[in-house]
């Protein structure tokens, strides 16, 4: 096991009751062998790790992968979310969830509900259903969402638990695309758990979300397809880390223009100016 | 002589043929899997496990099961 790779916790956050001190939850999807996701799980320190749900077609089977995730938990003490990732209305995804916590034995769910095949935009109409729902029905549920500040309201009137805004689509590596709408829930919403879910792609990414107040970033294709996943799991959790040191710490603010650091008053000049 | 009689039902879109009667517990069990390892819906809705015994299928159900897999 890394021995660095055990989550401090003296910053802990909570969610549902529970104690976490890692904010680096990690998705399962990908790796190119069940060691490599072992080895990234050890590696990230995380303590969530998401899970899904697929049809079980004739020659089914998933080669190992959840077994190993099971077995990477049990050592870590760490907990399964499951998705209802494929889902298109508020009726399947609430179908799934009951199957997901008849199968995994736990209340804790990621809702997913599709609005776009393309972007794989969350449904918030439906989205916002299926979490009235799902609530009422005693799930704990971490919805994945748009940025969207009136969406997200609805959520958690609805009692989600934590938001999981966009960073951006999922699996396409590009950062933070709204910043902006990103900052604006972190002020508008300052008692939820933000977390930003889907669309990180560098380490820079997430300190650039912990920096900003989330408390705490969701991601998978940036650490499956890394060349070395195992390496990209460490370089997160240290980016995370540093994140959110930075934002405990108080990031100077931006200015427009320049402030010398060094002090000028009373210095000499070797051009012009009394000798 | 008596002809059993059947019913079919749709497996995961395949037509299956199976006595009147049976139940999904008895599907799940004549297919080999464990009931823990499996979740059940029958034409869209959720089965609960505890439910299967007494879940008697009918001619035209749309039966799908669902396994755990990893995700993101």
């Amino acid at each position: 096991m890394h021995r660095d790779a055990l989550p401090h916790d003296d910053d802990p956050w909570q969610v549902d009751g529970v104690r976490l001190a890692s904010r680096f939850l990690l998705g399962t999807a990908g790796y190119p062998s069940p060691q490599v996701l072992r080895e990234a799980i050890a590696a990230s320190g995380t303590q969530v790790v998401t899970v899904g749900l697929k049809r079980q077609l004739a020659a089914g089977g998933d080669n190992g992968f959840v077994a190993i995730v099971r077995e990477a938990l049990a050592e870590r003490g760490a907990r399964l979310l499951p998705n209802t990732a494929g889902c298109r209305s508020a009726r399947e995804a609430i179908e799934l969830a009951m199957m997901a916590r008849e199968l995994y034995g736990t209340a804790w769910l990621k809702l997913e509900v599709v609005g776009d095949e393309h972007t794989l935009q969350p449904d918030p109409v439906e989205l916002v259903e299926a979490a009235r729902t799902l609530v009422r029905e005693g799930f704990v549920v971490w919805p994945y969402c748009t940025d969207d500040l009136v969406t997200c309201r609805r959520l958690l009137d609805a009692g989600c638990a934590v938001l999981m805004p966009w960073g951006a689509p999922i699996g396409s590596g590009q950062g933070l695309l709204n910043p902006y709408a990103l900052r604006t829930l972190r002020e508008r919403l300052p008692d939820a758990t933000l977390i930003v879910d889907a669309g990180l792609g560098a380490p820079s990414h997430a300190a650039q979300a912990l920096e900003m107040g989330y408390d705490a970033v969701l991601l998978n294709s940036a650490v499956a397809q890394a060349r070395d996943p195992v390496r990209m799991a460490t370089a997160f959790r240290r980016a995370v880390e540093a994140g959110r040191g930075a934002w405990r710490a108080g990031v100077m603010a931006r200015q427009d223009f320049a402030v010398a650091s060094t002090p000028v008053a009373g210095h000499p000049f070797l051009i012009g100016g009394a000798p | 002589m008596n002809a059993t009689a059947t019913i079919t039902v749709l497996l995961d879109g395949t037509p299956r043929e199976l006595p009147e009667g049976t139940t999904l517990a008895v599907l799940v069990a004549e297919l080999g899997h464990a009931p823990g390892a499996v979740g059940t819906a029958v034409n869209g809705r959720f089965v609960a496990r505890a439910q299967r015994d007494e879940h008697r299928l009918a001619s035209g159900d749309a039966v799908l099961f669902f396994q755990a897999i990893v995700g993101g």
